[in-house]
């Protein structure tokens, strides 16, 4: 009973029920989800017509539409979802209460991160029955539909940690949300470009040096650094995309494998980014900061 | 109740508070007083945690603020000069929240809050949504919010600001009520004079020190034993001014409407000789006597080119 109610977030549980009550959260899920399965109507449409039975074969590609477009929604709506959440409080002026009560920064911390997440992870599991109905015509594993869900959920935790840090760092919710953005853009393409750059650089130095790939196996850093970008990481899951070639479990014989499968380097990753962002935001957060020595 | 020694806080090159030392006593309502920038937020700050100090110490039932800030915490209610509200919560969710952010259990709080409701006079609100409430029943929300885990401190940051004077009565007989509870009060205000009565002591605070502590009629007594005189003429008011000026025990005279207000710094003899004067002089006096000595002609009078 103790650890229960020690384990209660007041701040998660708040936020839950004001979000979760209003007329508008409704409203959006309801259009959202209209919207969703409109493209998937509109997909098939455009493969088969409204005369023609649609192909199974087809459905791997709406699923792989689908997933491409949820995760392009969550990287866009993520940072503004998260970027406002302690500095909106300082805004508001309700900071500096909330931290002179019981609450510990950690709570607070995570109360606020989660619940900001929770309405778009409600909308994510809310497209759940449209993809179990592409799932259903075959064409995709249920194993793919857990991973494209996992991964969405870690890429929402890791941008949405970084959100939470930023609006702990910066007093403004406007600056706290461009610098979020900013760090997004500049790390989704920033890795992509950085592995691409980082292979033509490795390739021309090898064919200079007259190094064949049966001589000596192409390294694994531009795989290493294109795993940690989202979009390759979701691609992955369809064995498609800069990244199959190279996963370790079907390894082409010469390149350098993978210590792991591109898509758990993509999640342990997410989640240390996660964890040391949340730790971070908890240790700034607190007016009096705790240092070594101080007993 | 709450101990302050030495306490500095410098942001930057400026220093806020500068040595302040204070003790209050348990149950005491301690009244700070100062003009802005004077340091008495900052000082509140400090004493709620919310901020660190430069140097020196400061304890709240015992325990260090800055090293036992969660045990400070339980012993304290906050109420900072501005505070915001949540939006779409109602009075009673707005209260249950912060209840919760303590670890009162959910029966505990069903019973609490409309306790709490009925002290600041708002359970006619309870379902209303905070937003929607004015000014001056944010504030007694706010207070009530300060209360739910019946702290024994209140520190109470300028609770009156921007209230109209019929808010300021409400909320002064709520503060009474408190006192009345037994809370330690710790509260700033610039309507300080209107609170006089329930100030066990006072501590006026001027450019990050205290420049002087104690009861009101301790500090009306430093005033040099000067009074300050009434007078209430029904015409001739620039006659007596002169008249007044030319008096050797008259420090200052200055007119508000029909009324003459004099600094006299003579015996009670020799205030019996003025009023002859002026009644000799054929004024039209209708009547004389020494103003009480409030709080804001006492911090007037300390504060005068202190920091300056």
């Amino acid at each position: 009973m103790n650890l229960v109610r020690q384990m209660r977030n007041p701040v998660l549980l708040n936020e839950l029920k004001v979000r979760m009550r209003s007329n508008r959260s409704a409203l959006i899920i309801s259009l959202y989800l209209l919207v969703l399965g409109g493209i998937a109507f509109a997909f098939i449409y455009l493969r088969t017509g409204w005369n023609q039975r649609f192909d199974p074969n087809g459905t791997r590609d709406i699923f792989l539409f689908l997933s491409v477009l949820q995760l392009a929604m969550i990287c866009m709506f993520t940072p503004g979802l998260t970027s406002g959440v302690i500095s909106g409080e300082r805004e508001r002026q309700t900071l500096s209460v909330l931290l002179t009560t019981n609450l510990t920064a950690t709570k607070l911390i995570i109360g606020k991160w989660l619940s900001s997440l929770s309405f778009m992870t409600y909308l994510v599991l809310a497209s759940l029955p449209l993809y179990a109905v592409v799932v259903l015509f075959g064409g995709v594993s249920p194993l793919q539909l857990i991973e494209v869900f996992a991964l969405y959920l870690i890429t929402m935790l890791g941008i949405g940690s970084v959100g939470v840090l930023s609006s702990t760092i910066f007093k403004r919710t406007g600056v706290s949300t461009v610098v979020t953005y900013a760090l997004l853009f500049a790390y989704t393409a920033g890795t992509f470009m950085a592995a691409e750059f980082i292979r033509m650089v490795i390739e021309r130095q090898r064919s200079l040096a007259g190094i064949t790939a049966a001589a000596q196996p192409f390294p694994m850093w531009p795989d290493l650094l294109m795993s940690l970008n989202p979009l390759a990481a979701i691609l992955r899951v369809f064995e498609v995309g800069p990244l199959p070639q190279t996963v370790s479990r079907t390894p082409a014989g010469n390149v350098v494998p993978l210590p792991m499968d591109p898509y758990w380097i993509y999640f342990a990753f997410f989640a240390v980014l996660a964890a040391v962002a949340i730790i971070l935001a908890i240790y700034l957060i607190k007016p009096v900061r705790p240092r070594l020595g101080r007993r | 109740m709450i101990q302050i020694e030495n306490l500095r806080k410098q942001y930057g090159k400026m220093e806020a508070l500068k040595g302040l030392s204070l003790e209050i006593g348990k149950g005491q309502v301690f009244g700070f007083v100062g003009p802005n920038g004077a340091g008495k937020s900052t000082t509140m700050l400090i004493l709620a945690t919310l901020l660190e100090p430069t140097s020196g110490k400061a304890y709240v039932g015992g325990f260090d603020v800055v090293k036992q800030p969660r045990e400070v915490r339980k012993l304290i209610g906050y109420m900072p000069d501005f505070f915001g509200v949540y939006d779409n919560v109602t009075a009673d969710e707005y209260l249950d929240f912060y209840a919760s952010n303590y670890d009162i259990p959910a029966a505990e709080r069903r019973e609490i809050i409309p306790k709490l409701l009925e002290l600041v006079s708002l359970s006619h609100k309870r379902d209303a949504y905070v937003d929607s409430l004015s000014r001056g029943m944010k504030q007694r929300l706010g207070l009530a919010r300060s209360l739910v885990h019946n702290p024994e401190v209140l520190i109470l940051d300028e609770p009156a600001s921007g209230l109209d004077p019929r808010a300021r009565i409400e909320l002064r007989e709520i503060l009474k009520e408190l006192r009345e509870m037994g809370k330690t009060i710790l509260i700033s205000s610039h309507i300080l004079p209107e609170l006089a009565e329930m100030c066990d002591v006072i501590g006026v605070i001027e450019g990050g020190e205290m420049v002087a502590t104690g009861s009101v009629e301790e500090i009306n007594a430093r005033m040099q034993g000067q009074k300050l005189l009434k007078l209430r003429l029904l015409d001739r008011w620039d006659e007596a001014a002169r008249l007044l000026r030319q008096m050797p025990l008259l420090t200052s005279v200055t007119r508000e409407g029909n009324t003459l207000v004099a600094g006299f710094t003579g015996t009670d003899d020799e205030q019996v000789e003025l009023l002859q004067r002026l009644v000799e002089a054929g004024l039209p006096l209708a009547s004389f006597g020494e103003a009480e000595g409030n709080l804001e002609e006492i911090f007037l009078e300390i504060t005068k080119g202190v920091g300056s």
